[in-house]
This record gives structure tokens, C-alpha cells and sequence, in this order.
């Protein structure tokens, strides 16, 4: 079976079924884009001079990028967290146990779902985000060369936290707590919008939690200070194994959840 | 063939006493069953609800572990090589659910299709002629929200053909239907298993739909098979009352008595009430009655206005068995 295929099963039906009227724009954009001009404008009527605790990981001139690249990373994790909710939906209308009842790969259905649902969800704030970069910040301010690299990086590390996330949804009806606990903590512990370096010890620990951190360093080093992929060794090895932790966690946590539907009958549970 | 032996079920409840505290408790849903399904043919699943009739239909295709005993399909193990079964079982169920609302017929039945692999004209192809098979051919690109209740049953039916499967288990799949659209889908599935050669298990409250479709059926009680026959035999075990109405004009009472003379002389009972214009025979008996009944009246010159027989049906028998079965 061809994970293509999946991934085109499920970013058209992801297509018709989760962006199906025009008010979805507003959360695939306005609401992203809000979320940055809000952060932005917060920083604003402080003083973000040398004198800043900030200004030691944030250069005045640079925030807006920071911000940038804060909330595209954090868009690109959060959609996942909203699609994977969506299988609660799934195990209401029956889908979900018709979907098992198939013969496909549930783990290429698992990452394919999160991959079709990733490519649909951030392609306009995506868009959005690289305009502004070049128009507000300058094409030369940032290392256009390293932008694939970037950006393959954030997807396939975002695959695989959403593929891990929909595992876990799919193993308990009550995993919806993971909505409120990714949301706002994610956004502030990750680096989002204020440098993990600047949080206390403990705020680093929690932040190292989430992968999005991981990712967040990675890809500011790459576009905003141009570092090449052999300079972040170190970091992209790090990710690498949080991403290894995240499959086998998956891979453990899928075989233990249809073993457990398949015993208990709760995938038809809601 | 599709072989179930010995296979039980159990499911584990915690029941909440108090906070923080609960209780363990086993629940039987399926006891030892042994059931088989061959390919072409229709069996019945019959039981009140909570029988276990769902449960089952769930092991066969693969949804749920029984607790013990083997499944096989085609000598596959259902438990070995769940992949392969999958690839040859589908279900329906009655109802409005396991389809995406917003996609239409034609989207839900290529993206079903995609999970079995299909891909390409093949796909669409089969899609396609399914949607036409069902009547479905100019509803094919409309929402399914927008379908009605018979629509979407007929839906649900394509998408359990989509992998073209050789054995399929419908469950209660006229819930809720107008007589026509259920008497389509019930010709739908003769047509599935006698002209396709599918093997099919059928769960269905409607006692006259079993009775008309399924080659074998099975009972099961409290998750217990209590019988596996074909319905013309649970029939003739269950139910030994056969009532004849004959209507007659202008009888003498000595006619009248010569009858009745003769229905008991065969060890049948015979009741007979005046109505409008003539006499209203009732002949009740353990075996049909009927041509009795006719050349008693023929030879006494009786005129028969009107000869009915009330044959026993498949619920006549589930009802008297399921009342020895409380007794």
C-alpha cells in the first residue's frame, strides 16, 4: 500500500470533510496572523533595549523574525494538536472502527493523516509568514538558501509529532486534556515568543519537553543566523533522537491501543 | 468458509462504588459459539438485544479478540494473519453512521477504497458501478448530509462492497427503512450471495426478513447458541399450530356437526361461529389443516366463500421458543 496514496486519500477527504466553507481562512490565517500581532505588539511598550533581560537573546531589530519563525513552527505543531482531536469526531461517527476495519498500515495511515492534515492547515500562514519575513524584515536579513532545508525540517518533524499525537487520541477517548495542556504551554515553554534561554531553570526543562524547542533553535540558527546543517550537528542530532523517542512511542503506543480496542470494544466508545 | 469454534467473550467493567474506588466485574457476551458460513450463502443471527449478536459479527471481521477459541477465514486465523481476513470480510451496520457527512457518495467510496488499496480507474471504475448498483448513479456527487435515511443505508452498503469482499456481515442493515427501499436492499443482498457467491451473516430484527433471506440460522441467548437450523425447520419444531378460517353459505346444523365429526376424527380442534350470511370455520391443528378442511366442506356440498390458512412463520416460532426458553 502506498503511503502517497494515503497521504492523498487523506488530504483530500482532510479537504472536503475540516475545510469545507470560507470561515475556515479565518483559522488557517487571520487567526495565526493575530496571534503574531498580538505577541509583537505586547513586546512593544516594553523596553527591549540592552538593558533588557530579553535583549541578551533577542536583538531589538530582530523580533519580528523571531516572532516569525516562533508561531510558523508553532502553527505547524498546533494544527497537528487540532487535527488529532478530530478523531474523537471519528469515534462518533463510526468512522474511526470502519477505517480499522480496512487492512491498511496503521502507522502509514497514522503519519499519512497527520501529513495530509499539515499540508491543508498551514500552506496559508506558511505563505503569509514568508512574505512577511522578506517584506518586513528584508530579503537580506534572512538565509533564503537555507528555507528547504527549514522547512523540511519543521514538516517532518511536525509529521511525526502529529502521527504521535494521533496514536494517542486514538488510544483514549479522554485524551482532549492534550488540547488545553499543548496549547498556551507549548506556545510559551517552546519558545514561541520568548527565548527558551531566558526562562528559569525549571521553565527549560518543561521547554525541552516539547520538540517544537527543538525545532524553534534549529531553524532560527538556519534562517536567521545562517548556519549550515554540519554547524548544527549537535542540535539536529538532539532532534533526532526526541524524534526517535516520538516513533517508538508510537509504535508501542498504536500496537498497545488496537489491542486495547480490540479487547475492550471502546473504539466505538465516546 | 468462515469457521468460529468454541469462541467466547468476555469484557472486564469497573463499576464505580464510591471515589477512587471501583469494582471489577466479568461480563459473559459470548459463550462457546460454533458458527460457520460458507461462501453463497446466507445465515441468520438471531437474539434479543444484548445477545451477543453484535459481538460476534465484530469477532468474525476482526474488530474484537474473542476471549477464546479460533476463528478462520478460508483456513486464514483471524488472529495470526488479521491483514490477510481483512482484505476478505467488510461490514455494514443500519443506521446513519461510519460514513464522512461532508464528503459525497462518490468521495467516501474512493477514500473506503484508497484503504484497501485500490487506486486508479479500478477504483473509480468500481465506485462508480457501485453508486449505479444501489441507485445512487445521480446522487453520487451530492454531500451524503444531504441524503436521506434509505440513501445513506444503500451508501453504506457500496462502501461494504468496496473491497469486493467475500465475506460480509450486515448487521440490522434495514433499521429504520421504508418497505421499499428495505425490499431493494433485500433483493441486493440475495443477489450478493446467489448470483456473487458471498458468504453473508445477516443480524436483523425483522423476523420476516430472516425468514425470507437466510439458508441457515442461528439463535443465541445471553451470548449461548440455543439453535442452528434452517427457518423451515426451526418452523416445524418450534410452532404446531396451523389455523384455517373457511368461510361457508347457508350450512344445516347437521352439516355443521358432520365437519366438526370429521376435523376430530383427524385430531384437529373446530370452532365454529355464525357471521353474516353463512358460518366462519376455524380449524386448528398441529399439521396444515388445509386440504382437509376443503374436501370435508367440498364433499358436503358446502359453499366455500372463503378458505384461509395461516401459516406459522419464523417469529411464531422464536416467540415460542423464547417463551420455553424463560419458562
Amino acid at each position: 500500500m502506498k503511503i502517497a496514496e494515503i497521504i492523498l486519500a487523506e488530504i483530500s477527504k482532510s479537504h472536503r470533510h475540516n475545510f469545507h466553507n470560507r470561515m475556515v481562512y479565518f483559522s488557517l490565517l487571520i487567526w495565526p496572523a493575530l496571534l503574531f500581532v498580538t505577541a509583537y505588539y505586547s513586546f512593544k511598550p516594553f523596553n527591549l533595549e540592552s538593558s533588557s533581560p530579553v535583549f541578551d537573546h533577542i536583538q531589538t531589530d530582530s523580533l519580528i523574525l523571531f516572532l516569525l519563525t516562533g508561531y510558523l513552527g508553532y502553527i505547524f505543531f498546533w494544527s497537528l494538536v487540532q487535527s488529532a482531536w478530530q478523531m474523537a469526531h471519528e469515534r462518533q461517527s463510526g468512522t474511526l472502527e470502519i477505517v480499522f476495519l480496512s487492512p491498511v498500515s496503521r502507522y502509514t495511515l497514522m503519519f499519512g493523516r497527520a501529513a495530509g492534515n499539515l499540508i491543508e492547515a498551514v500552506w496559508m500562514f506558511t505563505a503569509f509568514a514568508v512574505i512577511a519575513m522578506a517584506s518586513v524584515a528584508g530579503i537580506e536579513s534572512i538565509a533564503w538558501w537555507n528555507v528547504p532545508i527549514a522547512f523540511f525540517i519543521l514538516a517532518f518533524s511536525a509529521i511525526i509529532w502529529g502521527g504521535f499525537l494521533n496514536i494517542v487520541f486514538l488510544f483514549s477517548r479522554d485524551a482532549g486534556i492534550l488540547f488545553t495542556v499543548l496549547e498556551e504551554p507549548m506556545q510559551f515553554f517552546s519558545g514561541v515568543r520568548i527565548p527558551v534561554l531566558a526562562l528559569p531553570l525549571w521553565g527549560k526543562t518543561i521547554a525541552y519537553m516539547f520538540p517544537l524547542t527543538y525545532v524553534l533553535d534549529i531553524m532560527r540558527e538556519l534562517l536567521l543566523e545562517g548556519a549550515s546543517v554540519v554547524q548544527l550537528g549537535t542540535s539536529l542530532g538532539l532532534l533526532g533522537v526526541v524524534l526517535l523517542v516520538l516513533c517508538s512511542a508510537s509504535f508501542f503506543i498504536l500496537r498497545r491501543a488496537e489491542q486495547h480496542a480490540r479487547t475492550t470494544g471502546n473504539m466505538v466508545l465516546f | 468458509m468462515i469457521e468460529a469454534i468454541n469462541v467466547s467473550k468476555h469484557y472486564t467493567l469497573k463499576e464505580k462504588k464510591r471515589w477512587f474506588r471501583s469494582e471489577k466485574k466479568t461480563i459473559e457476551a459470548v459463550k462457546e459459539l460454533n458458527l460457520s458460513i460458507n461462501k453463497g450463502e446466507i445465515i441468520g443471527l438471531l437474539g434479543l438485544n444484548g445477545a451477543g449478536k453484535t459481538t460476534t459479527i465484530k469477532m468474525l471481521s476482526t474488530l474484537l479478540k474473542p476471549s477464546s477459541g479460533t476463528i478462520t477465514v478460508d483456513g486464514v486465523d483471524i488472529e495470526t494473519n488479521p491483514m490477510e481476513v481483512k482484505r476478505k470480510v467488510n461490514m455494514i451496520a443500519g443506521g446513519e453512521r461510519m460514513l464522512y457527512w461532508r464528503l459525497t457518495g462518490y468521495e467516501n467510496l474512493i477514500y473506503f477504497g484508497k484503504l484497501y488499496g485500490l487506486a486508479g480507474d479500478v477504483l473509480r471504475n468500481r465506485c462508480q458501478s457501485l453508486l449505479e448498483n444501489m441507485g445512487l448513479g445521480e446522487a453520487a456527487h451530492i454531500p451524503v448530509e444531504r441524503y436521506s435515511k434509505g440513501m445513506k443505508q444503500r451508501l453504506q452498503i457500496a462502501r461494504g462492497l468496496i473491497n469486493d469482499p467475500t465475506y460480509l456481515f450486515l448487521d440490522e442493515p434495514t433499521l429504520g427503512l421504508d418497505a421499499p427501499v428495505a425490499k431493494h436492499l433485500r433483493k441486493s443482498v440475495k443477489e450478493l450471495a446467489h448470483q456473487q457467491g458471498k458468504g453473508i451473516l445477516l443480524t436483523s430484527h425483522y423476523l420476516e426478513e430472516v425468514e425470507e433471506l437466510c439458508d441457515k440460522v442461528y439463535i443465541i441467548d445471553k451470548g449461548i447458541m440455543v439453535l442452528e437450523d434452517t427457518p423451515k425447520n426451526i418452523i416445524e419444531t418450534f410452532v404446531k399450530e396451523f389455523r384455517v378460517t373457511v368461510e361457508v353459505q347457508n350450512a344445516s346444523t347437521e352439516q355443521i356437526h358432520s365437519v366438526q365429526r370429521r376435523i376430530h376424527e383427524k385430531g384437529a380442534s373446530f370452532v365454529s361461529t355464525e357471521a353474516a350470511g353463512g358460518f366462519v370455520f376455524e380449524v386448528i391443528s398441529p399439521f396444515d389443516a388445509t386440504p382437509l378442511a376443503a374436501s370435508v366442506c367440498f364433499e358436503l356440498g358446502l359453499d366455500i366463500q372463503r378458505l384461509e390458512t395461516k401459516k406459522p412463520k419464523l417469529e411464531d416460532a422464536i416467540i415460542q421458543m423464547s417463551e420455553g426458553l424463560s419458562a
